[in-house]
């Protein structure tokens, strides 16, 4: 019997679950989280979808415990060894501060390892991988009994230059395993690449999540049957063995928004759009990313907690602005977010005690939300306490509270709208002609307003969009992806080394891949080179896939910089690096699309209101109603328990089959 | 003005200029603008006036609020059209020092000019007599390299080829100095794009209107800022260590005036233009004033030259604060610069200590290294260097890091043996270096270079070498910056602050930065 793929989820809140099954429904539910057992959130949450553990074949889940942990500095003690000389680079850093006018707030974190559990290593190995100064047997084990001295279970180790040749880390870290070293992280392992201390931070980062890691997916592992495969997100929006999870939980770091991206690009995948831009709007943050021909742009500068991360991620911009999101009038203008009303008191309408004027407020004035449903079938909403929360900011901007709410929508559009600039600019995308993919909680009432001002006037919202991120763990590719300088000139062009590294990344990605049975000819590779003008800032990235010869990899340089800065040179030009990822392409199982249904009619009606000429009677559906092929011309708000689907006049919602709704502007209208 | 439109049209405006930076900084090339960010981005309304800022580094923020309008007072408007790339890099000419180069685009909106694109970016390289373009020893500004006046060398037809031959002439490595330039250009072009766009869906009309009232608005918030403050008359002074080539410490004194919504400074009583490299311009003193007023008053304030309508600022022409024409001034830029910061805190220390942070690095700590390339081209590695954060009233300084007007990054030692022939041999907290206090300043650090090559030049460019970073309320003063060559052939030298030398194959430089100023008397 072919049993339930199942996606979880565990947000700070809310654990999501969405399980696919051939023959049935897909089923989904959202069940508060328990914090302080993550093991029981899941089988809660297969509970409540009617589950028992042995009926589900294949779980994966994403999870924000070591996201939390390096947020909240819940670390385990960590002993660095370092190149002598080399030992406080992890708390040097770059030396440049986050807040430029800003005195009081220190202008960087606390250290992640504290001076007295760094340890100098007596070698040194140069840019070139040559070593300066070998690292004997007598230094390695001084070094390993300093690291035991410290008392820490967690060892890191950061060496000069050991990307380009990790010979003294592999050394040093033999001798810590054969010393007995419970947790031991690697920089060569963790993060191949060159700068010293946001490589040594990454390292230290990751010894200090390992045990937290470990444990965690031990748990899991004894708590689900033997026959039930499991499977972690990592933050490449793909899916990784739990034994490469425990050894690089840093991979975990951003696996919740990763998950919604993944889903994101199952979804364009799917649907066939080429260039989509997944919004995630949430009660305190919106996470927009950007997914090219079904594949989601990666980075790999992300930082959390203002440390260095320095694993491939999907690419996201989040910005303070979410359903929970304050409004404030202040000496830099009118805000919304960062700060935000949370989940307690929550916006004013939840009657809990909220004073302020959040953006779920301005929602509800302007009849979008409805307030005889309760969210979650627990929060009822109150109009007028959001009017209350409203009413001075109106006075004071001179105003009525709906123009209020409507002017304050608009800048909530407006700070999104520039974080769907930064990540679309940033990679030389026109993000005007992409296609907005709309989900979490707030995401598909905010649309189309955030199409609006950005112009973009096509909109997807996927079913299940309120459970995406569960879906996106259950839609995810097994991938694994690794970026590693290599510093290839152009002249003379060593293309033989360029077929080494890649050949070597190819075997370290492909093994975890091989572990688990996939078949060597449904392995899926996608190449990208770093490359530059030499001299030049940032690497550009190019898709090398295939192509060895100078000339060809050059041509395709070029092409890329004059797409993304308008000129090329013809000058000399140097790759800086190499990113690969290898994938599985995985086999989502469901049943047939839904059977056509008959043409919705609305339970209710009440007024809307879309700007200050006054309200409109606006018609509002389930979202169960709303089948294929029907549509809904706008004004319409289309509903289900977790959110609400806002279609202003102007616009235009279509049902497909599979239950994803297509929205088109229409109109110039609203 | 609509309170949201206004809204809208500040993000906009905003993303523009953030666009602005994030091209430059993918595209240039010095290692400037690459590892360190050593540059910004501005919009501003036809007179010139600052709107918007991309990421940025407060004195060139402070410095672009001069540049437009100089320009428009060289070049009459009319004389501007659409696609026009202007360049220009002369101090008196609303600059700061020759290697920030400025390139500002007119944008037009139905024929009209409503706005200026500006890029700034330094220049690793502006001619002169030594690589880098910082001498010592100047004693003028065209010992300083090539200066520029407002030149059009980009129209809608193109590049103008014989200008920039010209200016690729007369700069080391001039395949980068263009890759620089292009980059610039890309970057005001992009927001010529942008901003069109944002007229024809909003009217450019609105978008001025929107504009004036940004700046009505950062007005009103510097005002209720300035009138949170103790009125009163204050002054502080502070010292640069020498004038350049050397000499007795150099006075920068400030005479602070609060009075209800207005505040003036006036820097007449600082010493007069001196023989080296450390005059700097007006503009660069206003900058270090917006600076101070914004991080001791209104740090949320939105920066543009409405926020500056209520701050006065006097120099003394012959001063080394507003200097005869002509007189060298590379170093001013950030150095100078800073110590007018410090003559502002410390003349404010008393009245408002709470606010303010006891001395910390301001030098840029600048470390220039220059060679040829086994291919024969020229590079440059420019360093700088952080040291000891000053402690404040209720914490300790942050070790190494960068303070008040500069902000730029350091560059990986991996990154630079890997381009440059030399090797770093160490980088480390220098422990011990913060001041004493209640809350002690913030440790400086060592870093020590082995040059590799045959032979290179170095140029030396910090301060608080003489003169130690001040403690606060009590609290005693950070060590000093020391920078010691060990030659390959035996013996050990202190270097000046500010020198130009040559070092051989073997030589060891160790740069030791300053700990921070102490706070309160130690218990």
């Amino acid at each position: 019997m072919a049993g339930w793929q199942v996606g979880v989820d565990i947000g700070g809140t809310f654990t999501d679950i969405v399980a696919l099954h051939p023959a049935e429904a897909p089923r989904t539910a959202k069940v508060p989280s328990r914090p302080a057992d993550p093991v029981a959130s899941i089988l809660h949450a297969l509970a409540a979808v009617g589950l028992r553990p042995e009926e589900v074949e294949e779980l994966t889940h994403g999870t924000t415990r070591v996201t939390n942990a390096i947020v909240e500095g819940r670390l385990e003690p960590v002993a660095l060894l370092a190149t002598e000389g080399f030992v406080d680079v992890v708390q040097i850093g770059r030396q440049s501060r986050r807040e430029l006018y800003r005195l009081d707030v220190p202008p960087r974190p606390a250290p992640v390892v504290p001076r007295e559990r760094r340890i100098p290593v007596a070698e040194r190995v140069l840019h070139d991988g040559s070593v300066a100064r070998p690292l004997t047997e007598a230094a390695a084990a001084e070094a390993v009994r300093a690291a035991l001295a410290s008392g820490a279970r967690s060892v890191a180790v950061a060496l000069m230059h050991a990307y380009a040749n990790p010979a003294h880390e592999r050394l040093l870290g033999e001798r810590l395993r054969d010393a007995g070293v419970p947790f031991l992280s690697l920089s060569h392992e963790v993060n191949p690449e060159a700068r010293e201390h946001e490589r040594s931070v990454a390292t230290a980062l990751n010894a200090a999540v390992m045990p937290l890691a470990a444990r965690y997916l031990a748990e899991l592992r004894r708590a689900l049957p033997r026959g039930t495969r499991l499977h972690v997100m990592h933050s490449a929006g793909g899916m990784a063995t739990p034994e490469h999870a425990a050894a690089r939980p840093l991979v975990m770091a951003l696996s919740g928004p990763a998950a919604g991206v993944a889903a994101a690009a199952a979804v364009a995948r799917e649907a066939g759009e080429a260039r989509v831009l997944g919004f995630d709007m949430g009660g305190t943050t919106t996470d927009v990313a950007l997914i090219l021909d079904g594949q989601a742009e990666i980075t790999a500068d992300a930082r959390l907690a203002d440390q260095p991360l320095r694993q491939p991620m999907v690419a996201i911009e989040s910005i303070g602005a979410g359903g929970g999101s304050i409004v404030r009038l202040g000496p830099g203008g009118l805000s919304v977010g960062p700060q935000s009303a949370g989940a307690e008191p929550g916006p004013a309408c939840y009657g809990r005690g909220g004073a302020e004027p959040t953006v779920c407020d301005a929602n509800l004035i302007l009849g979008y939300l409805d307030p005889r449903r309760r969210l979650g079938g627990e929060i009822a909403l109150d109009r007028a306490l959001a009017e209350a929360a409203f009413a001075p900011l109106a006075a004071r901007l001179g105003c009525g509270v709906v123009e209020a709410a409507l002017g304050v929508l608009r800048v909530a559009d407006a700070t999104m709208a520039r974080a769907l600039a930064r990540i679309t600019v940033e990679r030389g995308v026109d993000g005007r002609g992409a296609t907005l993919l709309a989900f979490g909680g707030m995401g598909p009432m905010h649309a189309a307003g955030l199409a609006r001002a950005y112009g973009i006037s096509r909109i997807l919202v996927p079913a299940l969009s309120s459970a995406f991120s569960a879906l996106g763990c259950v839609a995810a590719e097994m991938s694994y992806m690794r970026q590693q300088t290599l510093r290839l000139p152009a002249d003379p062009w060593d293309g033989a080394r360029l077929e080494a590294a890649r050949a070597a990344l190819f075997e370290e990605l492909a093994a975890p891949l091989r572990g688990h049975g996939v078949a060597e000819a449904a392995l899926r590779r996608e190449e990208v080179a770093l490359i530059r003008y030499r001299g030049q800032s940032y690497a550009v990235e190019v898709p090398i896939a295939g192509l060895s010869a100078r000339e060809a990899v050059g041509a395709a340089f070029e092409e890329r910089h004059r797409a993304l800065f308008g000129f090329a040179s013809g000058e000399a030009w140097e790759v800086t690096g190499l990113r690969m990822r290898l994938s599985a392409p995985r086999e989502i199982r469901r049943a047939d699309a839904a059977p056509p249904g008959p043409p919705p009619e609305p339970f209710a009606r009440g007024p809307c209101w879309f700007d200050a000429a006054g309200p409109v009677p606006t018609p509002r559906y389930d979202r169960a109603a709303l089948r294929a092929p029907h549509a809904l011309a706008g004004p319409a708000v289309i509903e289900d328990e977790w959110s609400t689907i806002l279609v202003p006049p102007g616009w235009r919602a279509q049902a497909d089959a599979f239950g994803h709704i297509l929205m088109t502007r229409t109109g110039e209208a609203a | 003005m609509d309170p949201f439109l206004l809204e809208v049209l500040r993000h906009a405006l905003s993303s523009i200029a953030e666009e602005m930076s994030s091209t430059v900084v993918r595209a240039a090339r010095s290692p400037l603008l690459r590892e360190a960010g050593d540059l910004s981005s501005a919009l501003t309304d036809a007179r010139g006036e600052l709107v918007a800022q991309g990421r940025d580094i407060p004195v060139h923020l402070g410095v672009m609020n001069f540049t437009v309008k100089a320009l428009l007072r060289a070049v009459p408007a009319e004389r501007l059209r659409p696609g026009d790339v202007w360049v220009t890099n002369l101090p008196e000419m609303g600059g700061n020092h020759l290697p920030d180069v400025k390139a500002i685009r007119p944008l037009f909106a139905g024929g009209r000019l409503v706005a200026f694109a500006v890029s700034l970016a330094h220049w690793a390289d502006i001619g002169g007599a030594w690589p880098g373009s910082y001498v010592a020893e100047a004693h003028d500004s065209w010992a300083e390299g090539l200066r520029i006046p407002p030149t059009r060398m980009f129209t809608a037809e193109g590049r103008d080829e014989e200008k920039i031959a010209f200016l690729l002439a007369n700069v080391r490595g001039p395949a980068e100095r263009e890759g620089d330039l292009l980059a610039q250009v890309a970057a005001t072009r992009a927001a010529e794009e942008r901003f069109a766009a944002l007229c024809a869906e909003h009217g450019a009309a609105t978008v001025e209107a929107a504009m004036a009232a940004l700046h009505d608005r950062s007005e009103a918030a510097m005002r209720a800022a300035i009138a949170g403050l103790p009125d009163g008359v204050y002054e502080g002074e502070d010292f640069l260590d020498d004038d350049g080539p050397g000499g007795a410490p150099v006075g920068v004194r400030v005479r602070v005036t609060i009075a209800g919504e207005r505040a003036a400074f006036d820097f007449s009583a600082s010493d007069d233009a001196v023989a080296g490299p450390m005059n700097t311009t007006p503009n660069v003193v206003a900058a270090a004033c917006y600076y101070a007023m914004k991080a001791i008053a209104g740090p949320e304030i939105q920066p543009n030259g409405g926020c500056y309508r209520p701050i006065g600022v006097i120099t003394r022409p012959g001063s080394l604060l507003d200097p005869p024409p002509g007189r060298p001034l590379v170093g001013g830029n950030h150095e100078t610069s800073n110590r007018c910061v410090d003559a502002i805190f410390r003349a404010l220390a008393d009245a408002i200590p709470e606010r303010i942070s006891a001395g910390g690095p301001t030098t840029a700590g600048v470390l220039i290294l220059g060679g040829t390339g086994p291919d024969g081209a020229w590079q440059t590695l420019y360093e700088v260097h952080g040291a000891g954060e000053g402690a404040r009233h209720d914490r300790p300084g942050v070790p190494v890091t960068r303070v008040h007007l500069t902000n730029t990054n350091s560059t990986p030692a991996e990154i630079i043996e890997a381009e440059f022939p030399v090797r770093v041999e160490c980088h480390a907290l220098r422990l011990g270096s913060g001041g004493e206090g209640r809350h002690r300043g913030g440790e400086g650090a060592v870093r020590a270079y082995r040059v590799l090559a045959p032979e290179l030049s170095l140029t030396t460019m910090f301060e608080r070498r003489v003169v130690p970073p001040w403690g606060l309320a009590g609290g005693g003063p950070g060590l000093p910056f020391r920078c010691t060559l060990h030659e390959a052939g035996g013996g050990a030298r202190e270097l000046r602050g500010k020198q130009n030398l040559m070092v051989r194959q073997g030589d060891l430089i160790v740069m030791e930065t300053s700990g921070g100023g102490g706070y309160g008397r130690p218990a």
